[in-house]
């Protein structure tokens, strides 16, 4: 071992000790710098020598796709826009027509069907209510409706009647 | 006589499309990237991985740096939102003691590879004992200790790469500080060996 290696072990020591005691004394600053020293002897964990190829290719690689990418949208909206464009201006004359056409043939054939089926329907719905009308003031006389009402007392009467006759019969088969 | 270009111009330069730019920013933080990641995950395999992604991301999102800030603090955050994405994603399991010891005597293996035996030698078992014993910190101080130790970083740009609070930063440096002592003196390190009394006068 030579006197340079006897020397750099004693200064490591000598940090060590001085940041330790540094350390303890609650001395921050000076515990700060003598582990920042200290430190400087700890090796870093280094790359494998290829490292830097393969990040500089991995980016690369990357811009190029992302470049592609950005060139084929820039493309395909290019070709959408020149697409809408044309079709604009040599097919909407055709078009509009068309569209015209098809609302005029709907229209005529649907609106005639829409107002005969309203029609019916609302008749429909007004002879019935002239029907249920008619029953109802051929039904409904002032002996009629004491009648019926009469019956339905009496109905309730004869259901309560039953109702006890079943509780005594109940009571009675329990003291038994 | 060829003057070094700062970071913020081949950072300028590498969005330009030079590849000579980007090149020279890869080289120089290449070996900072993968010893913080390394301090983080304890696999140097993966620590590579993630720095690799930690570059390319740098690199998808130069349009987005200021070059008013300093280039460092801004590189370490997006490796460090890197590495936070895989740990999420791909809990490490918890470790036990007698697990963390073998993580330290791994990264200390990982430090051994990266030097010379002369070196080594010279350099002796202390540096290979801070190496274990950070390893053994609790993983939010050791990327503090890392930073600033390691990387040279301020608190205040510690304190930016992290999202902290910069008094938090210095609670994290002083505890991480603290249990680096109890370790490397519970180790025997830092003891000072008894002088023999021998032929000394009473």
């Amino acid at each position: 071992m030579n006197s340079d290696t006897i020397r750099d072990r004693n200064m490591e020591r000598k940090q060590l000790d001085a940041w330790l005691k540094a350390e303890q004394s609650g001395e921050d600053d000076a515990a700060d710098a003598a582990l920042g020293h200290l430190f400087a002897e700890v090796p870093k964990v280094q790359p494998r020598s290829v490292f830097v190829e393969q990040a500089v290719v991995t980016a690369w690689r990357w811009r190029a796709r992302h470049r592609w990418l950005i060139a084929g949208a820039w493309t395909a909206a290019a070709v959408l826009v020149v697409g809408a464009a044309a079709t604009a201006v040599f097919a909407s004359p055709l078009l509009g027509r068309s569209l015209v056409k098809a609302i005029a043939f709907l229209s005529g054939h649907t609106v005639p069907w829409l107002i005969a089926y309203g029609s019916v329907a609302l008749h429909g719905w007004l002879t019935l209510g002239h029907v249920g009308a008619v029953i109802a003031a051929a039904l409904i006389t002032p002996g009629r409706v004491a009648a019926v009402v009469g019956v339905e007392l009496l109905g309730i009467a004869a259901f309560y009647a039953l109702h006890r006759i079943a509780s005594a019969e109940r009571l009675g088969d329990a003291q038994v | 006589m060829a003057v070094q270009r700062s970071d913020a111009e081949l950072a300028r330069d590498a969005r330009s499309g030079s590849e000579a730019a980007y090149r020279e920013l890869v080289a120089r933080y290449a070996t900072p990237a993968v010893n913080f990641t390394c301090r983080l995950v304890h696999d140097r395999a993966l620590a590579e991985d993630l720095a690799q992604e930690g570059f390319l991301r740098v690199y998808q999102r130069l349009h987005t740096y200021d070059p008013e800030r300093k280039f460092s603090s801004w590189f370490f955050q997006v490796l460090r939102n890197v590495t936070i994405d895989y740990l999420r994603v791909n809990r490490l399991p918890t470790a036990s003691l007698d697990a963390l010891q073998e993580e330290g005597h791994h990264i200390a293996a990982v430090d051994r590879e990266s030097a010379s035996p002369e070196e080594l030698a010279e350099r002796g078992e202390l540096a290979s004992a801070i190496g274990a014993a950070l390893s053994r910190v609790r993983p939010e101080y050791r990327e503090v200790v890392v930073l600033r130790y390691q990387e040279g970083l301020t608190q205040p740009e510690i304190a930016e790469i992290l999202g902290l609070p910069s008094g938090t930063v210095k609670t994290y440096l002083h505890r991480a500080r603290k249990e680096l002592a109890e370790i490397l003196t519970g180790q025997g390190w830092g003891r000072v060996p008894a002088e023999p009394t021998a032929g000394k006068t009473v």
